[in-house]
């Protein structure tokens, strides 16, 4: 292959681990891409040629003197621009933090960093990360690679155009009512939404104590699995963070999926889908199927009540959060995310402490509804990427309700704090990627990801490269 | 089912949080978030549920 940027993360770090790419080639390609479509795309906030190659060198001269700092030594990577690294910009994707030096560095960024990766700069992204489109008032919308009038899905906006048009192996993402999954279904790669406490949330930038996750997407779901055993387990700086041992995410990759159990729903996620996506979930199960796996049709218990709820929780946590800029620099936020800020004023502390108490309930309901099912196979939106025009919305007065019909299908998994791998399955006749979900009870990463991995032994959707035009 | 803010109690709210708003916003935010407190009706919760118990839940035959 001419273009090493094209690699998948495995391949690359594999390479460069056998010394036949060096750090320098790897990062060169991906700088060049970056410097083709970052034009077209808008995918980065910041790009940092110089040190990266810098990086990229002393990289490959400690692995010339016999010393590697782990399985991703030397392989470039960007990440959404909330990930703290101490003295670097991160601006959240806002005015108000264009200027922020972070005093401490991501636990998440500081695994991959001592597992040896390169900072190639930072990723676009929605104001605080409060947005399921892409758009961002302030720096721009994100173009989608495969159609540039088209969105990429947000909040991890410029994490998804990234990965899809090769600029970086991989990046780290966030989801809170489905942003790693959008960016994922809209953008044709592959994002795997973790469970509530399965990655360390220190210094990420937060929108919802209760909801937030951070996650990888990449090309494969291998690659989010290498990523995975990196990122996942405890964190004395993170106590939601779960203890005890990670599993083995890129072993479990290799399994089939002979004895699985897929699930169904038999109302909800398969209601109001255009045809194309009907068409991918119809075309998914007939794969999943051939490779094995026995599919069941199941009854969940009302996600419009779950989603609903999430809509309470994150609108209250973020407007705690944000209470002392909304009034000290209301001017400067973007008319939609201010406006989304605004809504969790009306919602009572009672109100709110409820859907936090009945969150156990609805968990377990859902539990008991999915028993025998190793995932369940849903669209993550009802349509594919939308067009910029149309979906910028803005702050009309019906924004709220076009931004909750969009992220209908992922809400519901964030309420629940489930893991969800949001893997390419498809494409509309224009060409633009259709995504589905697989979504895990808690804890089951292992279990999605080797889904994940076999139906992409059996499918080629997530090798399609869009065309630089 | 929670009732349906209506604006005037959204001002009273925002006000007492301290992030006071105009009448218009209070109308624009009723009209937003109201399907959320229709969607959203847990009936009576037992007396003992905490939010805590979502992670005894989460964690009861997870995998490692």
């Amino acid at each position: 292959m001419s273009d090493v940027a094209l690699l998948s993360l495995t391949e690359i770090a594999q390479a460069i681990t056998a010394r036949k790419i060096s750090s320098r080639e790897a990062t060169a390609a991906c700088l060049a891409r970056i410097a083709a479509w970052q034009p077209k795309l808008n995918a980065f906030m910041a790009i940092e040629a110089d040190s990266a190659l810098a990086a990229a060198d002393a990289a490959d001269a400690e692995f010339a003197s016999g010393r590697s700092r782990g399985p991703l030594h030397g392989v470039p990577l960007a990440h959404k621009d909330m990930f703290y690294e101490a003295g670097n910009i991160s601006t959240c994707g806002s005015l108000i933090r264009k200027d922020f030096v972070a005093s401490t560095t991501s636990t998440a960024v500081a695994r991959l960093r001592d597992a040896g990766t390169i900072r190639l700069g930072t990723l676009q992204m929605a104001e605080f990360a409060y947005g399921p489109t892409g758009h961002n008032s302030h720096f721009g919308p994100v173009c989608n690679p495969w159609h540039v009038d088209h969105i990429t899905g947000g909040s991890s906006s410029g994490s998804g155009a990234a990965v899809a048009a090769r600029l970086t192996y991989a990046a780290l993402g966030s989801d809170t009512g489905g942003s790693v999954r959008m960016p994922a279904h809209f953008c044709g790669v592959t994002g795997l939404k973790t469970t509530v406490g399965r990655v360390s949330r220190f210094g990420a930038m937060p929108l919802s104590q209760s909801l937030d996750t951070i996650g990888p997407l990449a090309r494969t779901a291998e690659d989010c699995a290498l990523l995975m055993e990196m990122i996942a387990g405890e964190d004395p700086d993170d106590p939601t963070c779960r203890g005890g041992e990670v599993p083995d995410y890129v072993d479990a990759c290799g399994e089939s999926l002979r004895d699985m159990t897929i699930g169904i729903p038999d109302s909800f996620y398969v209601e109001d889908l255009d045809s194309d996506t009907a068409k991918v979930l119809e075309e998914t199960i007939a794969t999943l199927k051939r490779e094995g796996a026995s599919v069941k049709q199941i009854a969940l218990p009302d996600q419009r009540k779950l989603s609903a709820a999430a809509q309470l929780v994150l609108a209250v946590e973020a407007a705690a959060l944000h209470k002392t800029w909304m009034i000290e620099r209301p001017q400067d936020y973007g008319p939609q995310v201010l406006m989304r800020l605004q809504n969790g004023l009306a919602v009572p502390a009672v109100l709110y402490l409820d859907t936090l108490r009945w969150r156990s309930v609805a968990l377990a309901e859902y539990k008991a509804a999915v028993e025998g099912c190793d995932a369940v196979l849903a669209p993550v939106a009802p349509v594919a990427a939308p067009t910029i025009l149309e979906s910028d919305v803005g702050a009309s007065t019906d924004a709220e309700a076009v931004i909750q019909r969009l992220t209908r299908f992922t809400r519901p998994v964030n309420y629940l704090g489930l893991p969800a791998l949001a893997a390419p399955c498809g494409r509309t006749a224009r060409g633009l990627p259709i995504g589905l979900q697989f979504i895990g009870c808690p804890f089951a990463e292992a279990t999605l990801l080797r889904i994940g991995a076999a139906f992409q032994r059996a499918t080629d959707f997530h090798r399609r490269i869009p065309d630089l035009t | 089912m929670p009732e349906r803010p209506d604006p005037s109690a959204i001002l009273a709210m925002s006000k007492v949080a301290g992030v006071p708003i105009d009448q218009p916003t209070a109308d624009r935010i009723a009209r937003a978030i109201g399907p959320a407190f229709e969607g959203f009706a847990p009936g009576a919760l037992a007396f003992d549920l905490e939010p805590s118990t979502f992670v005894a839940v989460q964690t009861k035959d997870a995998p490692r």
